[in-house]
């Protein structure tokens, strides 16, 4: 039995949803930050499943772009948690709730 | 002949340069401005006795200068383009109107040294920069060539009017006097702005000459016959000539407006010279006489203008009866003779009107500029009770002042009575036909006599009798600079009849009636403006007497100076005595009512109070409650709304990653539904 589109597209989706149900529950800002990662790469399974289905190879070319995108957007966070922490001692992203209305 | 119209913007631009020196460094000038102010009238003069040349010798001239505004506009008939210019017409009416003007601005400019520089006045070079203004807004009015420039230079001329009126800004009188002449002439120009507005969206045209004015467009409308906004074309002219002439009875004081005419009293005797003669109060009959052609195609219009101006000139006549002021006489035979145009121009009889303008400038200039004289002789007191007995010591001031008098009442040969022989001629003639303008003849003639009367009146309360006060006794000398106004002034009011010896003409068959000439564009001018152009539209018939029109002209003629010599015998019967009572006490209640003028400042306040002070009430409380309750209702309801959305923004990073997906899974759900995932 071979591994159809189907099953790329379910692993896409739990992956997606594992991301989503870490971004609506986690409170510590690096799981949080994980999740976005799970969810980024769910979409990066999509891609290159769907790249390998049409047998062109444009959709693994985004998905390397997604790479370098996930790798700055991880320094970004990275720096935002650390911020985070030295003013909040903590990493909790309910903590920090003054940018409201 | 071309120069003289290539010069004409000069004779309006003058008095505007004298206005402007006399406004930066009149301080520093000699007579304060009046220098400049002579000099640039005494250029206007002249350059308007070439214009009066050019259009003798066969000329006519009609030049657009500036379009400030052109496009496209939805007109009643079907024109598709305005523009709004500037622009001048020289016709004959526009030339002779032109050189009365600047003559009379002339000779008060000189009288002014007499009156104000020698009299030691202060603020004389806002005195002089205000008449030099005065004067170049009054010759702007008589050259435009449309009518929204004769409106905006018609508002000019009221501004300049309330500054001079209000000149002695200090007193308390003068201000108050100057407000109440621009409000009550301002009630009057505001129908005159929605008649003009009405003209320009009827015919797509504000010109007065030529085959694309709005004369000759209302002219076809009505031979065409199709309504213009529902009304019938004929009903439609009137309308909006009725409308044009409510700035006419404002700023020409007919009833009912005629209130602020006797206030503006207040202002300098020179400048009311120059309101009452040829500027401000001129310009309401000039603007009929100057779109007679208009008025001529609705009877309506004109049956009005006639009967306003019967009405006014025997109103306004019998308030004069009574009154001690010699400016405030002289104030109501203004408004009375101002009547008399209007009766004249209603009845079709143009030149009759425009005749009597002319003389009544020439005349009133000198009544009030003797007046003034007067005024300076008697120390500054304008009561006829403390003066009687300058005829000897003032003889100059005395025999000119004589000659505007006898215009003025109308005894032959002075020029006011050929003028309004004249009037009353034409009137009775049309009212022989039409009963209705009967009526306005009957009153027009029933004012010679009350004319006659007050004006004898005035001339012997104050020169005639013994003196009755120490001023009186010993008058303030008067210099050349008043005595050579009058003396000019004085020539004129004897001989200026000559211009249109009418009666003369129809006795005799002597053809002289130049000025009907003149009008009738017998030596130069356009077809369309003369006054064979406006009888052909006139639509009045006319009688004679007995069949026989030397009987009619012999018994006009006889009644209206019959009248007029009875009113100065009864006059001199009462007053040339040399110790006068104040006969008119004798009059009882109705001297409380003549003194009171019929009441008509109390009845305009009493409107004021108790018609439109309750109707503004009511407009805010209407605009307070509904309009800004509407407007705070909307911003109310964003504000409490917008409080409640502003909830939306927690802070808490989670609960955005939670809308952003809500968000997400509900567009999804819209676009399933639209795009139909889930049929």
């Amino acid at each position: 039995m071979s591994v159809g589109i189907e099953h790329y597209v379910i692993l896409s989706l739990a992956l997606f949803c594992i991301g989503l149900f870490g971004v609506l529950t986690r409170r510590n800002a690096l799981m949080f930050l994980m999740s976005v990662e799970l969810m980024l790469n769910a979409a990066n399974i999509n891609l290159i499943a769907f790249a390998f289905y049409h047998g062109n190879l444009t959709g693994q070319v985004f998905a390397l772009f997604t790479m370098a995108l996930a790798a700055a957007e991880v320094a970004v966070g990275l720096g935002i948690i650390l911020v985070l922490y030295r003013n909040f001692r903590d990493v909790d992203v309910t903590v920090p709730s003054a940018m409201r209305w | 002949m071309e120069t003289a119209f290539e010069l004409a913007p000069a004779i309006v631009l003058l008095p505007l340069a004298a206005f402007v020196v006399a406004l930066l460094v009149g301080e520093y000038m000699p007579k304060k401005g009046a220098l400049a102010g002579i000099a640039a009238t005494a250029g206007s003069l002249l350059l308007s006795l070439y214009v009066v040349a050019a259009v003798a010798t066969g000329g006519e001239h009609q030049e657009t200068y500036f379009t400030w505004a052109a496009g496209d506009a939805f007109s009643e008939t079907g024109e598709s383009a305005i523009e709004f210019t500037f622009g001048i017409l020289l016709d004959p009416l526009s030339a002779l109107m032109l050189v009365i003007v600047s003559l009379i601005a002339f000779l008060v400019h000189v009288f002014s040294l007499g009156y104000m520089n020698d009299e030691g006045e202060t603020g004389l070079r806002r005195y002089y920069a205000e008449l030099g203004l005065f004067t170049f807004s009054m010759l702007a009015f008589v050259v435009a060539d449309n009518l929204l420039m004769a409106f905006m230079f018609f508002e000019l001329v009221g501004l300049c009017s309330y500054l001079l009126i209000g000149f002695w800004f200090r007193t308390e009188s003068a201000p108050s006097a100057a407000k109440k002449a621009f409000l009550v002439t301002r009630f009057g120009d505001y129908f005159f702005l929605l008649g003009v507005v009405a003209i320009g969206a009827t015919f797509g045209t504000l010109a007065f000459q030529g085959d694309n004015s709005f004369v000759a467009a209302a002219s076809d409308a009505i031979e065409g016959g199709e309504p213009l906004f529902g009304f019938e074309p004929r009903t439609w002219v009137t309308i909006t000539g009725l409308l044009v002439l409510g700035g006419v009875i404002g700023k020409s004081a007919q009833f009912p407006l005629h209130t602020w005419l006797p206030d503006a009293m207040e202002g300098p005797t020179t400048v009311s010279a120059l309101i009452h003669a040829a500027t401000m109060v001129a310009a309401g009959v000039y603007l009929i006489a100057r779109m007679f052609g208009y008025y001529a195609l609705s009877p309506t219009a004109l049956a009005i203008i006639a009967l306003v101006g019967g009405f006014t000139a025997l109103f306004a006549a019998t308030m004069g009866v009574v009154k001690d002021d010699i400016k405030q006489v002289l104030a109501y035979s203004t408004i009375s003779q101002y009547g008399y145009m209007m009766l004249g121009l209603g009845v079709g009889g143009y030149v009759a009107g425009v005749f009597h303008l002319m003389n009544h400038a020439f005349f009133k200039a000198l009544l009030f500029l003797g007046a003034g004289a007067v005024i300076v002789l008697m120390h500054h007191e304008q009561n006829m009770w403390k003066m009687g007995g300058l005829k000897d010591k003032a003889p100059v001031t005395y025999y000119t002042f004589l000659a505007g008098a006898l215009a003025l009442a109308g005894i032959v040969p002075f020029s006011g009575f050929w003028s309004k022989d004249e009037i009353l001629f034409d009137a009775i003639l049309v009212g022989l036909n039409e009963p209705i303008f009967l009526v306005a003849y009957a009153m027009g003639l029933l004012a010679v006599f009350f004319t006659g009367f007050y004006t004898f009146r005035m001339v012997f309360l104050t020169f005639h009798g013994e003196p009755r006060s120490e001023a009186a006794r010993d008058p303030h000398p008067v210099g050349w600079n008043i005595k050579f106004p009058l003396l000019t002034l004085g020539v004129l009011a004897l001989v200026a009849g000559v211009a249109n010896l009418a009666p003369v003409y129809k006795l005799t068959g002597l053809e002289i009636t130049y000025l009907e000439f003149w009008l009738d564009g017998q030596y130069g001018g356009y077809a369309d403006l003369t006054y064979t152009a406006y009888g052909d539209t006139v639509p009045f018939g006319t009688e004679y007497i007995a069949g026989s029109e030397t009987i009619t002209l012999l018994i006009a003629a006889g009644l209206g100076l019959g009248l007029a010599v009875a009113g100065a015998i009864f006059a001199m019967v009462l007053y040339n005595v040399p110790e006068p009572e104040p006969h008119t006490e004798n009059l009882g209640s109705a001297r409380t009512v003549l003194r009171s003028n019929y009441y008509q400042d109390e009845y305009q306040v009493w409107i004021a109070e108790n018609l439109s002070l309750p109707l503004a009430r009511t407009a805010d409380r209407f605009d307070q409650s509904v309009i800004d309750g509407v407007v705070n209702g909307v911003s109310s309801v964003s504000l409490f709304g917008s409080s409640r959305m502003k909830r939306l923004q927690t802070g808490v990073v989670t609960n955005y990653a939670a809308l952003m997906i809500v968000g997400f899974i509900a567009l999804l759900l819209v676009l399933g539904v639209l795009g139909g995932w889930f049929v």
